[in-house]
């Protein structure tokens, strides 16, 4: 990704607006964006998800491999995770080589996922020590109109819930849906004019400080945590963010229950 | 071009194994300004492929060696999405995308009014989400789309469409079981205004008649799909 210019007129702006407690598209400092999440969408994918927020929309895909277990544990499967950002999703990204900021993405998405433990790596086991199976994530961006770490997030498990292991094409079963046990779900806080506010659109990514990613669990439980970009935060700062999620995330997982 | 010809793909009324007709074409979806930060884009189906198309300028062109001081450039890119295939599609570089890349770029450079936007790069980026056959011709037909939605100067809009060959019998616009035993495919870029080419492939094995039937049954099916593009353009305008 190109690092684009800042303008300081931008700064000024949000640090202005962030005094008079409103943000740039008239938001509350809480206030998520109309979020939509659309399943089943990609028809050579085994599961998939659309999620559109604002004007940032992302897709998921669920592809299976059939792969060999790893000598230490030859009665687990895999779930690999990859999110990728094209030229196509806005002006700044560019073509070539996965950038450090869509590892990142991937990366984190990725972690809140795993560690929930909502995949039982066991049950994707087809012959110990043989044959196993390797669900294959991919998420990627249309539109990046900011926070696509939160619409990566919900596109993934919405689209791992909708996946179907696709054991006739490989000729080892029946197909059968992949059993996901659990919800995770990200909220993330951008610090904007010197106050942390939720689902920061692009002007305030471009425009604001550090960033704070959170995945919770069903039971409120913290699955990744992850601090981004330069700048300080305090523990009272984290805690008004975590009261936050703990209420916001229920409500997206809502979305998809 | 995998088959042989041994199994049968056209019935004895004629009719492929989806219903169509020879000449006839798979169902055609066309939607504009689905990517919101973009200039233009284009949201297309054409049986089960999707492209999205998205395009970004006329802006500054960047690194400065490959700006042109008498012209704009165009910036292609086409890739299929991981997930959109049978078998998950390695997401990086590949041969074939740069060569659809760049016989895509070949054609809208030819269309588009580039001396009107000298030193500037416009960026056209053709994401395939869910193929079927015949991926390069709905990116480069989306790609016009787009580029019209974005206002970019043109003198037509290029429409791509292929036919080919499966049991010696030459069909328009094969779908994924057909290409699997297909014995020819002949994609075109075609202005349906003027009726000329702008791009042109061909792999397989066709007789002379045979081809003359596949070009013809191309240039009508691109005044079909032109006036879907147009519909869906007009549609977009009244929003």
């Amino acid at each position: 990704m190109s690092i684009p210019l800042v303008p300081n007129l931008l700064r000024a702006h949000l640090s202005e607006l962030a005094e008079n407690d409103s943000r740039i598209d008239g938001r509350d400092r809480w206030q998520g964006r109309e979020t939509q999440v659309e399943v089943d969408v990609l028809p050579r994918a085994e599961g998939s998800a659309r999620v559109q927020m604002g004007d940032t929309i992302v897709f998921a895909g669920v592809k299976f491999q059939v792969m060999q277990p790893y000598s230490d544990r030859p009665n687990e499967g895999g779930l690999m995770c990859s999110a990728e950002v094209r030229p196509i999703a806005g002006r700044n990204w560019e073509a070539g080589p996965p950038s450090p900021e869509a590892i990142e993405l991937g990366r984190v998405v990725d972690r809140g996922i795993r560690e929930s433990g909502c995949i039982d790596v066991e049950s994707l086991c087809i012959i110990p020590g043989e044959k196993a199976w390797q669900v294959i994530l991919d998420l990627f961006a249309i539109s990046d109109d900011g926070n696509l770490f939160d619409a990566f997030a919900l596109a993934g498990i919405a689209a791992l819930r909708s996946a179907v292991i696709p054991a006739e094409r490989f000729e080892v079963g029946k197909d059968s849906p992949l059993g996901v046990s659990k919800t995770p779900i990200m909220c993330s806080y951008h610090k904007v004019g010197g106050r942390f506010v939720y689902d920061a659109c692009h002007r305030e990514e471009l425009g604001g400080d550090e960033r704070i990613h959170i995945t919770l669990g069903d039971d409120g439980n913290v699955h990744s945590l992850q601090k981004g970009l330069k700048g300080i935060f305090s523990t009272e700062e984290f805690d008004e963010i975590m009261r936050h999620a703990l209420g916001r995330t229920n409500e997206l997982r809502d979305l998809i229950n | 071009m995998g088959g042989y010809g041994d199994v049968q793909m056209i019935d004895e009324n004629g009719l492929r194994v989806d219903g169509r007709g020879p000449g006839d074409l798979r169902e055609i979806t066309i939607e504009t300004g689905v990517v919101p930060v973009a200039d233009g884009s284009c949201r297309m189906t054409w049986g089960t492929n999707e492209a999205i198309v998205a395009v970004y300028g006329p802006m500054e062109a960047h690194p400065r060696k490959i700006q042109r001081q008498d012209r704009a450039v165009l910036d292609v890119g086409y890739n299929m999405a991981p997930f959109s295939t049978t078998d998950r599609m390695r997401p990086g570089f590949n041969r074939r995308s740069r060569e659809i890349s760049k016989v895509t770029k070949d054609a809208l450079e030819s269309v588009v009014l580039l001396e009107l936007f000298p030193r500037s790069k416009i960026r056209i980026s053709i994401e395939i989400v869910s193929a079927e056959a015949g991926t390069r011709c709905v990116g480069l037909t989306a790609a016009s789309v787009a580029l019209a939605d974005a206002g970019i100067p043109m003198t037509d809009m290029v429409v791509s469409v292929a036919s080919g060959k499966i049991n010696d019998i030459v069909v328009c616009d094969l779908n994924k079981e057909e290409d699997n035993y297909g014995e020819a495919d002949l994609p075109m870029g075609i202005l349906p205004n003027s009726g000329e080419l702008v791009f042109l492939q061909m792999d397989g094995d066709l007789s002379q008649e045979e081809f003359k039937q596949a070009w013809n049954y191309n240039m009508d099916a691109a005044h079909v799909i032109h006036e879907h593009m147009v519909e869906a353009l007009k549609g977009g305008a009244v929003q």
